[in-house]
Parts: C-alpha cells; structure tokens; sequence
C-alpha cells in the first residue's frame, strides 16, 4: 500500500487506470498530457503551504503511459488539459471524500482545456476520475483527510 | 486635401496600402448665382483648357493669364514642398523680389505685388467680378486675410498653387486618420483616447511627462504637443517654470479671426442642380462649389463682417463627396458638408451661437434654393450646423481657428507661434511644439509633426527622415 | 490598397477583429474588410447628440469581461481598454416606489431581494453561488469551444451524473422557459420580474422554450457587467490596435460584393469599388449568412438547396431594440430612492417590469408588430465614466424593447415615429425621477431598430444577436445545422460572426471557435491553447 503521491501511489493509480481501461470500448485514439497542479494550502501536509506539486500524466490511447513529477514552471511536454487546486481538495478526492466533478462544478478545482473533448469522452474520463479515486489503498504518513479545521 | 502628393508620411509609411484611397474631381471649385450667370469654374492641373474655356465665357484675357499663372504655381511645387517639409527660414524682401521677377516678371507682375493685400493683386489681376469673388472666398479659407498688407506673394504662390488642386478621400476625411492611425499602431505607438492632458511634468527645468486623467506618464526622452502655444505653456506647463519673455509671448498669441468656419451639413434627396449650369454642366459636378455670393462687393462685406465678429450673410462653399463617393452616403442619397465663414467663438454668446446653430442653415436654405431651386425643404432630409464655438470645444481649437493661430505677418513663418519659438523647440527642454500653432500653421500638410520630429531627431540623434531626391 | 494576403476577413466587428488579431499573431498576413468608416461594428460610440456626449449607439454592457480568452489573449487591456464594473449593477424600480438593486457584493444583493422575499434571496444565494462555480465550465463548454450538439451535452451531463449535483443544470432545462425556471425556484413576482428581464437584455427571451438551460450561465454573470470607459467604441481600437501591430490591416469603407470562387474553393473578394483583394489561405465572413451565402457567392458556386435553405430558414430575432440617446444637465433621481439610495447609483435600471407576465404581454404585442407602452430600462454611463460628457453633465441612455416590423406598414413607419416614441420613454423616466425636467435633456437623439439594419446591414431586420436566441438555433443548429461548425460548403470559407455559436452580444466567441477550426484546417499552431 503506496504513500499518497509518491512514484508506488501513482505507479498504483496508473495500473488500476489502465485495468479498467482495458475493459473499455471505444477509448479515444490519441496523446494527451494533463497537468495536475497542487497547491499548498495550508491544511494538507503533503504540499507546504504557498509551495506547489506539479504532475503531468500522459495519456496514450486511453491508458496512462506514465506520469512524472515536474518542476513547476516548465512541464517539457505541450499541456492539453490542466487541472489546478488546493491540496487539500486533491487530498480528499483522493481519500474518496469529495466527488471530482463536485470539485470541478464548485470551481474549486479549476479545469482548463478543451472541454468540449472531456465532456465527449464523459465515459472514458469518469473511469479515470474513479480510478484516481479509490482504485488504490493510499497510506496516509502524515494523517489523513478530513483534517477538521486544524491547520497543518 | 492638397497636400497628398508631397506629403511625407504617406509615403514613408505606405498609408495606400494601408487603405488609404483618394479621388480627385475633375472640376474642383466654383462660384454659381442665383441669377443664373453662367458659373466659375476652376478644374484639375491636368484640365486647365476647361478651366480656360469657363473663365473665357467672361473674359479671355482673364482666362488667358490665369491659365499661365497656374502653371507657373505648379511648377512652384517643389519649392513650396521644400518650404513646407522644412523649419522656416526668413524670406527676405529680396528673395520676394527675385521670385516675383524671376517666375512671373514676363506676366507684368512688379515687385511691389510683394507689398500689396491679396484684395488688391486680385482686383489689379482680374477683371472679371465673378471670378474675383471666388478668388476672395477661396483666399480666406485656405490662406490669407485678404485685406492684409504684403500677403500678394502668398497668392501668386501658395494659393494659386492650391486652388483646384484638391483630392478627397475616400470615405471621409476621418480615413486619412485612420490610416495614419493604423501606420502608428503597426510602429508600435500607444493611442490613448479621452484623455485630456492636465500636465506637463517639468523636474529640473526637463519636460519628463504628463499627468492625465490623474494618472502620470513618464517620457523618458521628450514630450511634444500637438495643443496649441497657449494651452501648452500656459495650462500645461504652466507660467512658474517659464520665462517672463516666454510667458509674455504665451499670452499675446492670438487665435481667429483668420481661419474661423462653421460646418454645416446635410442629408439630401438629390444632390443641388444650379441654375447656372444651363451654362455649364460641370458646376453640378464641382467638388467646391461657392453659393450664395453675388460678386466681389458682398464677398468682400461678407469676409469683413466675419472678421470684426458679426454674423455675415447665409453664403457657402459646399462639397457634395457622394457625387464621387458612394460611402458617403445611402444608396440613392446624399451628404452635403460646407463652411461659413464665421466670426470667432468669443465674438458671441453661448445663446447667440444656439441660435445661428438653430436658424443660420434655414437662411442658407433660402439662398441655396434660389441658386438650385431643387433644394427645397423636402429634398433636405434633416441638416446639422456646427459652429466655432463647438469647435473649440471639440478640437480645442480655440476660436474655433482651425489653425490655432491667427495668420498675421507676426505670427508666420519664422515668426510663428513667436520668433523664440519658430524651431518647435521651446524653452523646455525635452518639450516640443507639433501642432498648427507652430510653423506653417492650419491645414491637413501634416508638416508641423514632421518638422517636429526633424527637430527631436536631431536633438535625440534620430534618423532624419529627409528623403534626398525630394529635398525634405 | 493592399491587393494580396493571407486571410480576408468580411466585416470589422469584435468578431471580426478578434480572428484578425489571433491570426496576425500567428504571423498570417490578415486583411480585415470593413464596410462603414469606423471599425466596431456594435462597439459604436458616436457624439449623436452634442460634441462631447458619447454615446454607445449598440452595445453598451460587456458581460464577458475576464471570461472571454481574447481578453488576455489579446492583451486588451494593454492595448488601452479600461473596464469599469460598476458596484450597483442594476435596479428594477416598481410603481409604488420600492425597488431592487443587483450589486457586485453578494450580500448587498440578496438584502435587497430580501426585502421582498426572504426565501428568494436565500435561493438566490444559492443559485447565484453555485453558478459562479461552474461558470468556467459552463465557458469552457458552452462558449468558447465550437459547438456540441444538445444530444451530445445531455449525454455527458448523464454520465457525469451532474443531474443529481445540482438542481440547476438539469438536462429538462433544454425544454423549459426561463418563465418556468423561475417559477419552479423564485416566489415573489418582483424578482422573477428582475431576472428575468436581465435575461432578456441579454438577448434570452424569458418565455421561449429551452432557455432555461442557459439561464444558470447568465445568473453566474449577472453582476460581472462592465462598462467600457471612453465608449465601447474604445475596445474595437485596442483590437484594432492589436491587429495592425501585429502587422494585420485594417481597410475601412470596403463594401464586400463577392466572394471569389476557384475550384470549390474561396481564393478572395470583389468590393462594390471594383477592387479586389485576393486570398492566399482562407476567407472569413462576420457578416449575416444571407449577404454571405445569397450575394457574396456566386449561385453557381452553391446547392440551390443550400440557397433555398438560407433564404427561408435563417431565423432572426422577432424583437428588436429602440434607443433614446440623451445629453443630460442632472443624474436621475429616483423618488425610489426613499426606499433604496441605492437605485441613484444603479448602472441599468428596468423602469416599469414588475412581473413575468408584463414581459411576456410585451413579446406578445411585439411579436404582432405592436409597439408596447414604454417600459424603458435607463443607463447613465457617466456616474461611473466621467470621460463620457463634458464637465457637469451626463449621457443618458434608453432602451425599450420593440419590434421591428410595425403592424400595418413594416419597418418604414419608424421613419416618423423615432421623435414620437422617444419622447414617450422619456416620460416614464421622468416619471420615475421628477428632477429630470424638460429642460435638464440638452439634447436626444432616437435610434430606432430601423435605424441599426441600416447602419449595421449585417444586423438583418434590426437582429441584434444576429439570430434567433432559440434552442433549435443555438449550438451546432445555428445558423442551420449545415452551417454549424463555421465550415461551408465552399472550401476555405468560413463563418465567423454572430450568426454562429455561440450568438451575438460581446462575446468575441465565434470569431474565438472560428479559430479552432481555421487553426485545424489551415494547419496553424494553436499558441493560444497553451495551458
Ligand atoms: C441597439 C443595440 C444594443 C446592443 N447592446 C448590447 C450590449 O449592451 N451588450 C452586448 O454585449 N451586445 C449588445 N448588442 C449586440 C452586439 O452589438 C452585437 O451582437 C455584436 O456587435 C456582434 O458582433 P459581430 O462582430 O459579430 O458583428 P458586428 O459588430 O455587427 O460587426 C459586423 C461588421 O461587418 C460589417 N459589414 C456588414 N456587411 C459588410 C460587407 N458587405 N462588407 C464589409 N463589411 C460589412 C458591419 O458594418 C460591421 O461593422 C447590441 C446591439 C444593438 C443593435
């Protein structure tokens, strides 16, 4: 069982994408990175606080391909979505707490790209979101969401 | 317009290719009568045997010898290129002398032409008396006063020059701006609108920017004005930074009453068909076409009454651009635009000028119909004056003197705004003049901006803009 | 005259303007066609009245302020727009003196709906908050991407399970009336009177079915309205700015005729003068599908079918709007303000909508070609734009809603009515402030929907959004659903004005989707994706 964000929990994330993926129909054809930014708020103690976590996974055919850390600025590869929030909502989407579209309906977790192709593969991307999830055990070194108000 | 074919920033910015288009009329101004006399008209450099033929109709030897002294004036062009595109430089009596001797001396033209009044070189010239009254009107709107003592040369030269050698733009006026709006926005030049100026920042006797709308700019290497000597010295920089003698100067400039007009404008059914063109078709087609003056007597009442700032008699120089222009106006209408000569803006009250605003266009109604009794109140679909006191207002043309500036000998030439301040350099350092009020004054030259800028690349070591073979 | 580029485009509008300036960024030679002498289209400020007054002949409410990508895209703000958004953003003033303001602060406006229904001001709180969340997708979605068809939209709305977050954006909104949205969430007949009429200046009719499905969108920008100071006419210059910078180039007084046709494909255009400019990569229209498709192309060039389907089934808006401009000595003031200060400092102020059903007996006589008694909504710029008058006075601005047939004798009856009518609209609003006497109105000028066909004639019929706000027209139907996705059936011409998705108002939305599909077919590196 992999410690939230680090390589084994995303190594974990992207198995379990690509399992469920594979029993899909109708994945799109296709390269696509997504960025994942998450930013320090202050309550999650897995980013400090005014500090950011960048990630970018590449999406090759509707299967993860991998994902890396990046160092903020400059991801190396051209971005097609990006999906940017505060920690904590990250950590709690990923403790299965909070509902991604949830997130995303209150603008707490902004996404920006071409939504128009999101919302046409609505079927292929909820079965990302789910994976991301609960597709894995996650340990929580640090202590786990919902941090109760307390500031971290 | 005509200034188009020596102005510089057409070409140095390439504004045709940036839209900017012209037409040039063949007849270009004319004087028309209610009588029904046959008309004046004057056309295009290229078409001087009409213009010939239409003042023979009066008198040949009129014809005869304007025909010469046109072409004499045209071949002036590069000199009074030069002369325009280049900081003044003092003429003296001599000069004058040897230009009047030198161009026109075989036409019987004396050197004392050079201290006479336009009045009095017309009348000495011309004997026909329509041809007089146009020559009158048509002085006092792109020149001179014509009462004023040694301004002869000006009209052998400068006026006879510009008589009939006019182009519209295509689309308006405003698309020669636009044009040259767009040249500015490709070089990277920041237009910022409504944002009137309240100050020039001076530090250490330096002009280092503006203050508008409360906000500052900062100008690393100058400020010019494109305002007038007045507002800029006065209100802008303001009497504490400027010398006693310069703000002397500053308040003795003076504004109108030389080139006052008020615009009125209307939207027509037809487009005015004269009585006098019985005689000759092409005043129906004239890009200028004077209405309401009988001959030299009212012309002349008419310019003097103006001047000493009464409301003259409801007379016009009119220009009907959609004959050649059909983005002008609607499919199958037409815009007319003119100028009365008007007194200056102070010379009336605010309510007196709502009421030439609300009555003066009906009177010029009258005499338009008796002109061209097509222009009846139903041929006119609604009709708009403006005057100069909205001028000011508008332009800050103060006056509402398109030049911002009186035209009199000790504001010209090397004179103009004030003899200390002839270079478009002031006593400012970094601030520069580059409107009207500098050298040569009025009119859509575009020459006070590229003299300023001469001058500014020249202090801030800039290219020179002076293309050789056309000597500015 | 420039005689070859890259791109033409028909039509200097923001749309217009906005592809222009992507496009020259991208390093593509643009040349921007424009018909009248000013570039803008609806972004028109004139002095109508006297030298000084500006005032905003069509749009005068830019809604997409910081929601439309151009804005940073194209650095308008650097280019010398500034925005304003004024705190007290609207008010319905009722008869009997009470009155409703929308303010910036959320607070503020739910105070003011409380005072006529407590239970409204909590749902709208909530409607209010909920949509300001999903108003970037709502954009990202809805907006500024080409088109999705309401199948496609319903699907996904499915599978996301979106039905079952928020009551707001449920899927049965695609068959409702914004009268219904209303009803089934609002009580009190003042506010419903108030959104509703909000949606309506926004060009969606309250009682067309399938509005309601952009009403979330709407509520989500409903205090986002911003004023452009110096007259909106100022964004077309800093787009314009952007474009010439950019080395694009903007010709004035260019009447398109024709659109050349080499092969199937569009290779340049003919003007009224003669002139010709042809085309090396593509020609786009911002001007309405008829001029476009019925005049510009040869008949030959198109399916007569295509042609007949133009001619008959391109919807236009069955209302229009009438202006009253003014040039004013005083500010209102409001004998509603007894009840609400508030109101003296409202940007738009809907004078005399107190229900639903007041709306929709107007559309219904509208409809007709009747014109309604007026029900003016008033705009005075100038108390938040100092700029936009001379010193101690204002410009004023009436809109009444109108059509643009009148019953009996078509549209020509404008021609002497504009005095009449006007002078009617300026009653009511003296009406509802006293200290506006006749002799505080210097000057006004009326504008009437004649009168923007005639200066717009993209705007067919006085259609300011440039068709039909209606479900079977929006999207991938509109303008027809052959037509849909800024493609024609002409290679390498486009469609990239307000007849497109999303609609007209101050969008910069179709000229920004145009783009996309310019960018694909064109092979042109989208710069502007970068995220
Ligand atoms: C009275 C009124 C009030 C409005 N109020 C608002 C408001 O407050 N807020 C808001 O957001 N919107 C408002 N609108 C709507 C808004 O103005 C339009 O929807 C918007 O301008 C559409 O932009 P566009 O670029 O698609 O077209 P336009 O702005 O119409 O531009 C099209 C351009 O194409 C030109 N053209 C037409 N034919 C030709 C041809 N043959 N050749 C060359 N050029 C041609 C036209 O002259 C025009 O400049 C209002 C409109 C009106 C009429």
């Amino acid at each position: 069982m992999p410690d939230i964000y680090t390589s084994d929990w995303y190594e974990a994330v992207r198995d379990s994408i690509n399992v469920k993926v594979a029993e899909m129909q109708g994945v799109p054809e296709g390269t696509w990175h997504v960025a994942i930014d998450i930013v320090g708020d202050g309550r999650s103690p897995y980013v400090n606080q005014g500090a950011e976590r960048n990630f970018v996974v590449r999406i090759e055919d509707g299967r993860c391909a991998w994902y890396r850390e990046v160092d903020g600025a400059d991801p190396g590869v051209r971005l097609d979505f990006r999906f940017r929030g505060p920690a904590e909502e990250f950590d709690r989407i990923a403790a299965g707490l909070l509902d991604p579209i949830d997130a995303a309906l209150r603008g707490t977790i902004k996404a920006r790209g071409d939504m128009r192709f999101l919302m046409r593969q609505a079927e292929h991307v909820q079965v990302l979101l789910e994976a991301y999830t609960d597709g894995v055990e996650t340990l929580w070194p640090d202590g786990r969401p919902p941090y109760d108000g307390e500031s971290a | 317009m005509e200034f188009f074919d020596i102005m510089p920033m057409i070409r140095d910015f390439g504004l045709e290719a940036l839209g900017l288009r012209t037409v040039m009329p063949e007849a270009q101004a004319a004087i028309t009568f209610a009588d029904g006399r046959p008309p004046v008209v004057l056309h295009r450099p290229d078409l001087l045997d009409r213009t010939h033929a239409s003042i023979a109709r009066y008198s040949g030897t009129d014809a005869d010898l304007w025909v010469e002294l046109k072409k004499r004036a045209i071949g002036l062009q590069d000199l009074l290129a030069t002369g325009l595109y280049n900081l003044p430089t003092e003429a003296t009596m001599a000069d004058l002398t040897a230009l009047l001797e030198g161009v026109f001396g075989d036409l019987g033209i004396t050197p004392d032409f050079a201290t006479k009044s336009i009045k009095v070189v017309i009348d000495e010239l011309f004997e026909t008396p329509e041809l007089r009254a146009l020559l009158y009107r048509a002085t006092v709107e792109w020149g001179y006063p014509v009462d004023q003592a040694g301004s002869g040369v000006a009209f052998l030269t400068f006026i006879m020059w510009t008589l009939g050698n006019w182009k519209m733009v295509r689309g308006g006026t405003h698309a020669l701006a636009k044009t040259m709006t767009q040249a500015c926005y490709r070089e990277g030049v920041d237009l910022i609108e409504n944002s009137d100026v309240e100050k020039v920042i001076i530090k250490d006797g330096r002009a280092v920017g503006v203050v508008t709308r409360g906000r500052e700019i900062r100008a690393e290497k100058c400020v010019a004005s494109n305002a007038d000597v007045r507002q800029t010295l006065l209100d802008l920089v303001g009497e504490d930074h400027l010398s006693p003698l310069w703000a002397k100067r500053a308040h003795a400039f003076r504004y109108g009453p030389s080139h006052v007009l008020g615009t009125p404008m209307f939207c027509l059914h037809e487009a005015p068909d004269y009585k006098s063109a019985k005689w000759d078709p092409d005043v129906n087609r004239c890009f200028y076409t004077m209405v309401g003056f009988d001959g030299p007597d009212d012309t002349i009442r008419y310019i003097r009454d103006a001047y000493s700032g009464r409301i003259p008699m409801p007379a016009a120089g009119l220009w009907v651009n959609s004959l050649w222009d059909r983005a002008q106006a609607p499919a199958g209408r037409h815009t007319a635009t003119g100028w009365y000569f008007l007194p200056p803006a102070s010379a009336l009250t605010g309510a007196e000028w709502e009421d030439v605003r609300s009555t003066f266009n009906e009177r010029f109604i009258d005499v338009w119909h008796a002109a061209a009794p097509n222009m009846t109140r139903d041929n006119i679909i609604a009709h708009r004056l403006y005057t100069p006191d909205q001028m000011e207002h508008k332009n800050r043309m103060f006056e509402g003197d398109f030049s911002n500036g009186e035209f009199a000998p000790d504001q010209l030439g090397t004179n103009r705004p004030f003899p200390e301040a002839s270079s478009y350099r002031t006593e400012i350092d970094g601030l520069y003049f580059c409107g009207p009020s500098a050298f040569p004054g009025g009119g859509v030259h575009a020459a006070c901006g590229y003299n300023a800028y001469k001058a500014i690349a020249e202090d801030l070591g800039l290219p020179s803009p002076v293309v050789t073979e056309r000597g500015y | 005259m420039k005689q070859v580029c890259d791109v033409v485009i028909i039509g200097a509008g923001h749309n217009g303007l906005t592809l222009g300036a992507y496009l020259a960024r991208s390093g593509l030679d643009v040349v921007v066609l424009e018909r009248r002498h000013e570039e803008g289209g609806g972004l028109c400020t004139e002095e109508l009245t006297r030298p000084g007054f500006l005032h905003n002949v069509h749009a005068n409410y830019h809604t997409f302020v910081d929601m439309a990508p151009a804005i940073t895209d194209l650095e308008v703000r650097e280019n010398g727009v500034e925005y304003v958004r004024p705190e007290v953003q609207m008010a319905s003033i009722f008869d009997d003196g009470t009155a409703l303001t929308i303010h910036t602060d959320l607070d503020k406006t739910c105070e003011s709906m409380a005072r006529f229904s407590e239970t409204d001001a909590e749902t709208f709180r909530r409607l209010h908050t909920e949509a300001h969340g999903f108003v970037d997708l709502l954009l990202g979605t809805l907006m500024y991407q080409p088109p999705m068809s309401v199948k496609e939209l319903t699907r996904a709305l499915a599978a996301f399970g979106v039905e079952e977050r928020t009551e707001f954006l449920s899927v049965r909104l695609r068959r409702e009336t914004i009268n219904q949205f209303l009803d089934q969430h609002f009580t009190n007949d003042r506010i419903k009177a108030h959104l509703a009429f909000h949606g309506a200046v926004c060009g969606y009719t309250n009682d067309v079915a399938g509005l309601a499905i952009g009403f979330p969108l709407l509520i989500g920008k409903i205090d986002n309205w911003h004023l452009c100071l110096g007259g909106s006419h100022r964004l077309a210059h800093a787009l314009w700015r952007d474009l010439a910078h950019h080395g694009g180039t903007l010709i004035s007084d260019a009447e398109v005729a024709s659109i050349q046709v080499e092969d199937g494909r569009a290779v340049g255009v003919r003007l009224t003068t003669g002139e010709e400019i042809s085309a090396r990569r593509a020609v786009a229209s911002t001007v309405d599908v008829e001029q476009t498709l019925l005049e510009f192309v040869d008949p030959t060039d198109l399916s007569p079918e295509l042609r007949t389907r133009v001619a008959n089934d391109v919807v236009h808006k069955d209302w229009s709007l009438f202006s009253v401009h003014a040039a004013m000595s005083e500010l209102p003031e409001y004998t509603a303000a007894e009840f609400d200060p508030d109101v003296n400092r409202a940007w738009v102020v809907n004078l005399g909508y107190a229900s639903t059903d007041d709306l929709d007996d107007d559309w219904r006589l509208i409809r007709k070609g009747g014109l309604p008694d007026p029900r003016p909504n008033a705009a005075v710029n100038s108390l938040y734009d100092p700029t936009d008058a001379p010193d101690g006075c204002y410009t004023g601005l009436l809109r009444q809603f109108a059509p643009y047939d009148l019953h009996g004798g078509g549209a020509g009856q404008w021609e002497g009515m504009g005095r009449w009518y006007a002078q009617r609209c300026l009653d009511v609003w003296r009406r509802h402030a006293p200290n506006l006497e006749a002799n505080t109105f210097i000057d006004w000028a009326p504008f009437t929907p004649l009168d923007i066909s005639r200066k717009l004639v993209n705007m067919v019929r006085g259609d300011w959004m440039m068709g039909e706000i209606s479900l079977d027209n929006l999207l991938d139907q509109r303008p027809l659903p052959e037509l849909g996705e800024y493609r024609t059936p002409i290679d390498r011409l486009y469609l990239a004005g307000s007849t497109q998705h999303p609609h007209g108002f101050i969008t910069f939305g179709p000229g920004y989707n145009a783009l996309q599909i310019m960018a694909d077919d064109l092979d042109i590196d989208p710069w502007w994706r970068v995220i």
